[in-house]
C-alpha cells in the first residue's frame, strides 16, 4: 500500500464511527480493486464495504441474451459481442445452447470483440453478411457505441443494444426504502462521460453521503473517508475524489452522441425487473440499424416475464447489495468460474467473479 | 468493462489514433474527444478503443504505478490460489 493510501487509511481509522455503516459501490471495476487490494481487511470492522449494482454482463436481461443466442443460430449473420457475454447461461433445456460460447460449438458464426471499432471492420470485411452486435453495456461502454453509430456505420450492421444507466438502479434502491447502505461510492468512469452531477439526487434527495470515486485504492480510500467524515459530521453532499479525471459536466461530446442515436427508456434488469428510465434504446433516426427491428423476435413472452437467475442462484440479491457473494446457495458449490451457473461468476465484473478471484473460497451457509 | 486504461497518443489520422502504454500500440478512436485538442504526446484514458477524456502526463503516470501494484498483487494472489483446494 503507497504512502497517500496509508494516510487515508489513518485518517478513515480516527473518525469516531458509532456502529456499523455500509459503503455501497456500484462498478464492478471498483469491487475489483476493493477486494484485490484488501481494503476489506485493513478498515475498521464498523464498515462493511458492499457490492451493488455495478456489473453490466449480471443485469443483462436473461431473455436478450437468448434472443442473441437464437439470432446466431436461426439466421444468416455473424454475431460479435464483447467477450464476457459469450459465457452467460439462459435457462433452457440441457439440449439446447445455453450459451453463445455453446451456440458457437453448435456451428453458429459468433465473434467476440474488445471494441466496437472490431464490429465496424467485420461489418466492412463482410459486405454480404448481416453483422448484428450484441452491445451491453452500462454508459461508459454505450457512449462508444453510439459513437460508432454517429461516425457511421456500414449498412450491414446491426446493433441488438442491452444499454443501461446505472445511476436508475441506485435511485430505485434508495426509493424502495430498503436500501441496506448508508453511504454511496458513485462509479468513476461513468461519472467521466456522464459527469457527476447525474449523482447529486443522492444526498439532495435522499441525504446520504456520495463521493464519486477512481479505481486506485488511494482514490477508493479518499472516498470512503469522504462518506464517513460526511456521515460523522451529519452533512451529506456530493465529493468528486477523482477530479483528474471526472469534470464537471462529464464529456459532452459522448453526451450528444448518445442524445443523437438513443433514447432512455424503461427497462429489464436481470432478476430485478423493470426500472424506469434506466436503458439506452436506438433511436428512430437509427431503425435501419436496430436488430430488433430488422430481425424477427425469438424471445417468447412468458421468457420476456420470467427474465429470472436460474433455479437456486441468489445473482439478484448480489447485485442489489443484498446478501454478500458467498452467502449465496450456490458460491463455491455448485457455482465456480469454470462451471458458472449464474451472471455473477461469468463476467470479470461480477462480485461473486472478484471475490473468488480474491481467494474467497468459504460458502458461508453450508 | 467500465475501466479506463491510461495510454500516450503517438499519431493521429483524423479520428483514429495510434496510442501506446506498456510498449503496447492499440488503434483508438478520439470520435468522442472531437472538440478536444488532441496532439501526439498527448495522454489520454481509453476503454473499449474509445478515449473518454483527456488527461495530464502526471496523471497518466501516476494512474500506472497504481495499476502496476494491482496487477502484481493479482498476480501474486493468482500464484498462492494455484494449488490451494478448490482452485
Amino acid at each position: 500500500m503507497t504512502t497517500t493510501a496509508k494516510k487515508w487509511l489513518e485518517r478513515i481509522h480516527a473518525l469516531p464511527l458509532e456502529g456499523v455503516t455500509k459503503i455501497m459501490n456500484v462498478c464492478g471495476g471498483h469491487e475489483r480493486s476493493i477486494t484485490m487490494a484488501g481494503l476489506r481487511k485493513v478498515l475498521p470492522d464498523e464498515i462493511e464495504l458492499v457490492p451493488g449494482p455495478g456489473c453490466p454482463v449480471c443485469i443483462c436481461p436473461e431473455e436478450d441474451v437468448f434472443e442473441a443466442i437464437q439470432l446466431a443460430l436461426n439466421e444468416d449473420i455473424i454475431l460479435i459481442a464483447f467477450g464476457d457475454m459469450l459465457r452467460v447461461p439462459v435457462n433452457v433445456s440441457k439440449t439446447r445452447a445455453r450459451t453463445l460460447e455453446q451456440a458457437k460449438a453448435a456451428g453458429a458464426d459468433i465473434r467476440p470483440i474488445a471494441t466496437p471499432r472490431e464490429a465496424v471492420d467485420i461489418a466492412a470485411q463482410n459486405p454480404d453478411k448481416a453483422v448484428v452486435f450484441f452491445a451491453a453495456g452500462f454508459e461508459t461502454t454505450t457512449a462508444p457505441v453510439a459513437s460508432m453509430l454517429v461516425q457511421g456505420v456500414p449498412k450491414n450492421l446491426f446493433i441488438l443494444l442491452s444499454g443501461r444507466l446505472t445511476w436508475p438502479a441506485v435511485a430505485m434502491l434508495l426509493d424502495s426504502g430498503q436500501a441496506a447502505f448508508q453511504t454511496l461510492i458513485a462509479p468513476g468512469h461513468v461519472a467521466t462521460v456522464m459527469g457527476p452531477e447525474e449523482w447529486q439526487f443522492v444526498p439532495e434527495e435522499h441525504k446520504m453521503p456520495a463521493a464519486v470515486a477512481g479505481f486506485s485504492p488511494e482514490s477508493l480510500l479518499a472516498a470512503m473517508y469522504s462518506v464517513l467524515r460526511q456521515r460523522v459530521e451529519g452533512k451529506a453532499f456530493l465529493d468528486n475524489c477523482y477530479p483528474e479525471l471526472v469534470r464537471a459536466g462529464g464529456n459532452p461530446t459522448a453526451q450528444a452522441q448518445l442524445k443523437t442515436s438513443m433514447d432512455v427508456v424503461d427497462a429489464n434488469w436481470r432478476g430485478i425487473g423493470v426500472i424506469p428510465q434506466s436503458g439506452f434504446a436506438l433511436s428512430e433516426a437509427y431503425a435501419q440499424h436496430n436488430a430488433r427491428k430488422q430481425f424477427p423476435s425469438y424471445a417468447e413472452d412468458a421468457r420476456k416475464r420470467a427474465g429470472e437467475m436460474p433455479p437456486g442462484c441468489d445473482c439478484a440479491k448480489v447485485v442489489l447489495g443484498q446478501i454478500y457473494p458467498d452467502q449465496c446457495r450456490l458460491y463455491a458449490n455448485a457455482c465456480v468460474p469454470r462451471n458458472p451457473v449464474g451472471p455473477c461468476m461469468v463476467s470479470d465484473e461480477g462480485a461473486c467473479r472478484i471475490w473468488w478471484s480474491g481467494g474467497v473460497r468459504k460458502n458461508a451457509v453450508s | 468493462m467500465c475501466l479506463g486504461i491510461p495510454m500516450q497518443v503517438k499519431s493521429i489520422d483524423q479520428y483514429q489514433a495510434i496510442c501506446e502504454a506498456k510498449g503496447i500500440e492499440r488503434d483508438v478512436s478520439l470520435f468522442m474527444l472531437q472538440d478536444e485538442d488532441i496532439r501526439p504526446g498527448d495522454f489520454v484514458v481509453v476503454h473499449v478503443g474509445y478515449a473518454i477524456q483527456k488527461i495530464s502526463q502526471q496523471e497518466a503516470q501516476s494512474a500506472w504505478e497504481v495499476y502496476d501494484q494491482m496487477l502484481a498483487a493479482e498476480d501474486a494472489l493468482a500464484e498462492e490460489l494455484v494449488d490451494a483446494p478448490g482452485a
